[in-house]
């Protein structure tokens, strides 16, 4: 079929180029976004409905479908009842260093993996897969045993230099650079007397651009609301966000309306972060990624 | 596998570090010449070595003493107290029928959360990569349900799928349906632990897909649609091959997600214990390692379950890649 | 170049903002940090800070004991750290324990969790037994011994659950039963066995949608917390399978859940929580620090309709203690605290905001917890209701494996056969499996 044949045949003696148009969406485009979209929020809408409530309100039938009074209330009690401050502040410094840290050194050995040659190459990407297999509930206790002799329980850095592991980031740029980076590219480079430095700079990076930022985004929300781990590496005199609501049960029950709140709380700076950056980050997916 | 497995680099320069029909062999030249050579040998140890520096550190050694602490009995009780077991846990596992029934239950659940999924995540991201209106607010809606954390997730999902007062079965039973004990089922159990996974992961990995869609050159769409293929065909025959190593990517990550799936079947239940269920009707291998670590304290135990699911892991690669080869061989031939 | 590529502006901007939060972040973090330095370091202005590990709702924070002591001593500042399950909290005290690090001064341990601490970890707590303002004679007897092994307390008890039973005056009326607690109380005197006679009494006129009692589980936590051995006998040998307290308490559960006289609740869920709120079931088993639970779950809707009666037997729910880890950097200051914490004044203190009963006998004396009246429920007289019930409470023997041993029975043998509608026998038999597996190491 010719379509096959044109895909097959692509790739040699052609530069990589991309039209600056795309397709328009129909109506039908629009009515299924929609529905995911509605999909999408409602849990997180229910979430903010039943921060604006009473947790026996809650318990009621049927369920609250609209707002209550109580939204600013609750929010006031989760912020003080966890440590809320501190918490964002570190979980932006924790979130920002992991995203910075991993998209890096995903983005160069995804590189090195992808399209350069050295020993051992397929047993070390192997092993690097392998890394995600190990079940993340079991490596906390030998972990934690390295970061105790090491002193950092309560720092930061206990969070932070652990989850700049990610086999999955460098699997990712990996399995996305082998399609995406046409090897000529890198030859042409090669040819002009460009060093490995210069090439990753000029021709990887720009190329990876918007896997890097899918991954960022994907990294600093995983970052973001990871719990297993550093409810064991920090207590709540230091915690990050996740840290600080499970210490939120206060009164005689778990309220689960301000539980709900501090749900808010962590997940709307998120959300937010994506409103004011997504523009930019997002944003720069739909862009040609190389301009011939 | 095949994408994993190939070599993609042809060669990055040789031909271009030596020109030829150069004479004059200045020293300048030499001395570049060398340097390139060195650049080319080792700079890609030098890509990968800041990943495997961390991973030495934090990935290897865990996995490690996880492997040794397998062949031992060892308790949460005292980590540091090991007394050697040899393959004990290993085998104690085999006829354990715990066991056997979360590996069904991580099946039956990855099968059911994973395929749905992805084929979603795919159409998702093939409809966002159209030019619409407003398509920065879709983009970020699709991805709040990753946004949101699995317990806030898990706590709506159960309160959704509630026995008593539960808006799903009120839905049902506006249309003459009998209420669902939704939670007691094996069947309705992880259907429901599915859709908290399906509603949290479809936009992630369709932001995934986006991102390869986007490197997909268009003239490719351009000839396909010369040769009057339609938008259909077009999905088919140009965008799903251009984005295989992505797909294998996601499958794979898939695949380890759903093996480890952990978060949403702990709380799904709304007390503490890790049984998954009475009848351990949604017990996954993430949750049984949990239960036999964490609650029952027997980290030899809970370290034969890592390992072994490491090892079905490896199974499963193993099996996708003779497959892979077997196809690309018959399709070659 | 041959080949020229260009990296748009939009990446810099993102990658520069981005650069510059995480900057800006680290900035603030820095004066965050230093904002609290006095409080947390050791030194800074001469201030301990001592911090306090609980789980779930503890309540010394709420009953604002944590401010009254850093009143009286002004060098001192407390911080707690809490962590909501237990079963979150407890392996993580033992990991840090493990490796003497990452510890909190004070460390709370659950009843059912006590005795493997005591057995296994006594040699990295201090003796508390012998810290300054520490009586033992201010505590129970039993409730002491419980932390205590081979002469070395290594915990201290904050609070106990003695059992009554909580019960729905509206519905009690409408199914033909007495609402005088003394008179409900005499209903079921001395017997579980009474308590589900009750229950089939109020099954033939039950008002429609409920039941007598909120789950089996209720049942069998009730009527097993009265017998001295359950799961362990003295030597420490696992006797569950013959054991008389449970294998009574297990038929009671069978028995009630056959007279399909439970609401099929799973306790602890939000659905249970629903259950009360819509008024579904006319019991529940109730230790002190249920009341609070019941006040928030239930409502206004139900305000004067809840009452609390004596339970059939008397029988222990519940309860914590205070530990100081040897690993603590202020184990002399932690100790000190841990008494006053648990000292009779300040477990009224805790009984009368939050609702914990006192394992401190001295305190039962106190009028704050011999008047106590509980005004959602009828001004009850809760102070005298459970003091009569905590002095008759048995010796419980306890062993170090309690707590899953008890799960196993309420979550899968008695669920399987409440919801599941397996028999008797099958969850009974899924039951000692899971239990037979635990053990075996």
């Amino acid at each position: 079929m010719a379509v096959r044949m044109a895909v097959r045949g692509r790739g040699r003696g052609r530069g990589v180029r991309r039209a600056g148009k795309q397709l328009h969406g129909g109506w039908i485009t629009y009515t299924i976004l929609i529905i995911f979209t509605l999909g999408s929020l409602l849990p997180l809408i229910w979430t903010a409905i039943a921060a604006s409530r009473t947790s026996t309100r809650l318990s009621e039938t049927p369920p609250p479908f609209w707002f209550g009074g109580n939204l600013m209330d609750n929010l006031g009690e989760a912020w003080d009842g966890a440590n809320m401050g501190l918490a964002l502040a570190n979980t932006v410094i924790v979130a920002g260093a992991i995203t910075l840290g991993t998209v890096l050194f995903s983005t160069i050995a995804g590189f090195a993996f992808a399209k350069l040659r050295f020993r051992f190459k397929t047993l070390l990407l192997l092993l690097v897969i392998g890394t995600m297999m190990v079940p993340p509930q079991l490596s906390v206790v030998p972990l934690f045993m390295a970061i105790a002799e090491l002193q950092w329980t309560n720092q930061l850095q206990a969070v932070i230099l652990p989850g700049l592991v990610s086999a999955f980031g460098v699997f990712f740029m990996r399995q996305y650079l082998v399609e995406a980076l046409p090897t000529e590219l890198i030859e042409a480079a090669r040819v002009d007397g460009a060093s490995s430095l210069r090439v990753v700079w000029h021709v990887v990076f720009p190329i990876a651009r918007p896997a890097m930022a899918v991954l960022a985004m994907l990294t600093f929300v995983f970052a973001w609301n990871e719990f297993f781990w550093p409810i064991i590496a920090l207590t709540q005199d230091n915690p990050t966000v996740q840290v600080a609501l499970t210490g939120l049960p206060q009164g005689y029950a778990t309220d689960r309306s301000v539980i709900m709140a501090g749900a808010l709380l962590g997940t709307l700076p998120l959300l937010a972060a994506f409103t004011i950056f997504g523009k930019q980050i997002v944003g720069g997916i739909m862009q040609g990624a190389v301009k011939g | 596998m095949t994408e994993l497995t190939e070599t993609a680099a042809p060669s990055t320069g040789e031909e271009g570090a030596a020109p030829a029909g150069e004479r004059r062999l200045d020293k300048r030249a030499a001395r570049r010449s060398r340097r390139y050579q060195r650049d080319v040998k080792w700079s890609p140890y030098a890509f990968i070595a800041p990943f495997f520096l961390f991973f030495g550190a934090f990935g290897l050694f865990p996995l490690l003493y996880t492997g040794w602490a397998s062949l031992h009995r060892v308790s949460l009780n005292d980590p540091n107290h090991m007394e050697w077991a040899g393959l004990h846990n290993f085998t104690r596992l085999m006829d354990d029928e715990f066991f056997w029934n979360a590996l069904q239950n991580t099946f039956t659940i990855g099968i059911i959360s994973t395929v749905p999924q992805l084929a979603m995540a795919l159409g998702l991201a093939h409809l966002l990569n159209y030019r619409v209106r407003g398509s920065m607010f879709f983009r970020v809606a699709a991805l709040t349900p990753y946004a949101t954390s699995v317990a806030a997730a898990t706590l709506v999902f159960a309160m959704l799928y509630g026995r008593d007062y539960g808006m799903i079965n009120w839905a049902l039973g506006l249309v003459g349906i009998d209420s669902v004990d939704w939670e007691n089922g094996d069947w309705t159990s992880q259907i429901a632990i599915s859709t908290i996974v399906i509603w949290r992961w479809t936009g992630y990995n369709a932001l995934i897909y986006l991102a390869a869609m986007q490197a997909v050159p268009h003239d490719l769409y351009e000839s396909a649609a010369l040769d009057g293929a339609s938008r259909w065909q077009q999905f088919i025959h140009v965008t799903i091959p251009s984005l295989r190593p992505t797909i294998l990517f996601t499958v794979v990550v898939s695949t380890i997600g759903a093996t480890q799936l952990f978060g949403e079947p702990l709380l799904f239940s709304g007390t503490s214990g890790a049984a998954g269920g009475a009848d351990h009707q949604y017990q996954t291998l993430g949750l049984f390692l949990y239960e036999k670590g964490w609650f029952e304290l027997n980290l030899g135990r809970a370290s034969a379950i890592a390992w072994t699911m490491f090892l079905i892991l490896i199974l499963i690669g193993l099996v996708n890649w003779l497959i892979s080869w077997r196809l690309k061989k018959s399709e070659g031939a | 170049m041959a080949v020229r590529t260009r990296t748009p502006r939009t990446f810099h901007r993102a990658a520069a903002s981005l650069a510059a939060l995480t900057l800006a972040a680290g900035l603030s973090a820095g004066c965050a940090a230093d904002d609290e330095e006095p409080g947390s370091g050791k030194g800074g202005e001469g201030k301990t800070t001592i911090t306090v590990g609980v789980f779930g709702v503890f309540g010394l924070k709420e009953a604002g004991l944590y401010k009254e002591y850093e009143k009286a001593n002004p060098n001192i500042v407390i911080k707690q750290n809490s962590i909501e399950r237990v079963d979150q909290y407890y392996p993580g005290l033992l990991t840090h324990l493990a490796s003497g690090s990452g510890l909190s001064d004070i460390q709370a341990v659950e009843v059912n969790n006590i005795n493997e601490v005591v057995s296994q970890h006594a040699d990295k707590f201090e003796d508390l037994g012998k810290a300054p303002g520490v009586k033992k004679d201010n505590f129970l007897s039993w409730k002491w011994d419980q932390a205590t092994a081979d002469g070395k307390t290594i915990g201290l008890g904050t609070d106990i659950g003695p059992m009554g039973i909580c019960y729905r005056k509206d519905l009690f009326k409408k199914a033909g039963l007495p609402t005088d607690r003394e008179e409900v109380g005499k209903l079921w005197a001395g017997d579980w066995e009474k308590y589900i006679d009750a229950g089939a009494d109020y099954m033939k006129k039950a008002p429609a949608g409920t039941a007598f009692v909120d789950s089996g589980a209720s049942i069998y936590n009730g009527a097993s917390s009265g017998y001295e051995t359950r799961y362990y006998d003295e030597s420490g040998k696992v006797i569950y399978k013959d054991s008389e307290g449970v294998q009574a308490s297990w038929n009671l559960a069978m028995d009630a859940i056959k007279g399909k006289m439970t609401a099929k609740y799973k306790q602890f869920t939000p659905q249970w929580d629903q259950g009360y709120a819509n008024g579904k079931f006319a019991t529940v088993s109730c230790p002190p620090w249920m009341l609070g639970y019941i006040k928030d779950k239930a409502g206004k809707k139900a305000d004067d309709q809840w009452d609390v009666a004596q339970a059939p037997k008397p029988g222990n729910w519940g309860g914590s203690f205070l530990t100081v880890p040897s690993a603590g950097k202020n184990k002399k200051e932690a100790a000190k605290l841990a008494a006053w914490l648990t000292a009779p004044e300040q477990q009224a203190k805790l009984f009368e905001k939050q609702g914990s009963f006192p394992s401190s006998q001295a305190a039962f004396e106190l009028p704050a917890v011999a008047d106590a009246k509980h005004t959602y429920f009828d001004d009850a007289p809760i102070g005298k209701i459970f003091a009569d019930a905590a002095k008759s409470i048995p010796t419980l023997v306890l062993g170090p494996k309690d707590q899953p041993i008890l799960q196993q029975i309420t979550d899968i043998g008695i669920l399987q056969v409440e919801q599941q509608g397996k028999s008797p026998d099958e969850g009974w038999k899924a039951a000692e499996k899971k239990i037979d597996d635990l053990l075996e190491q």
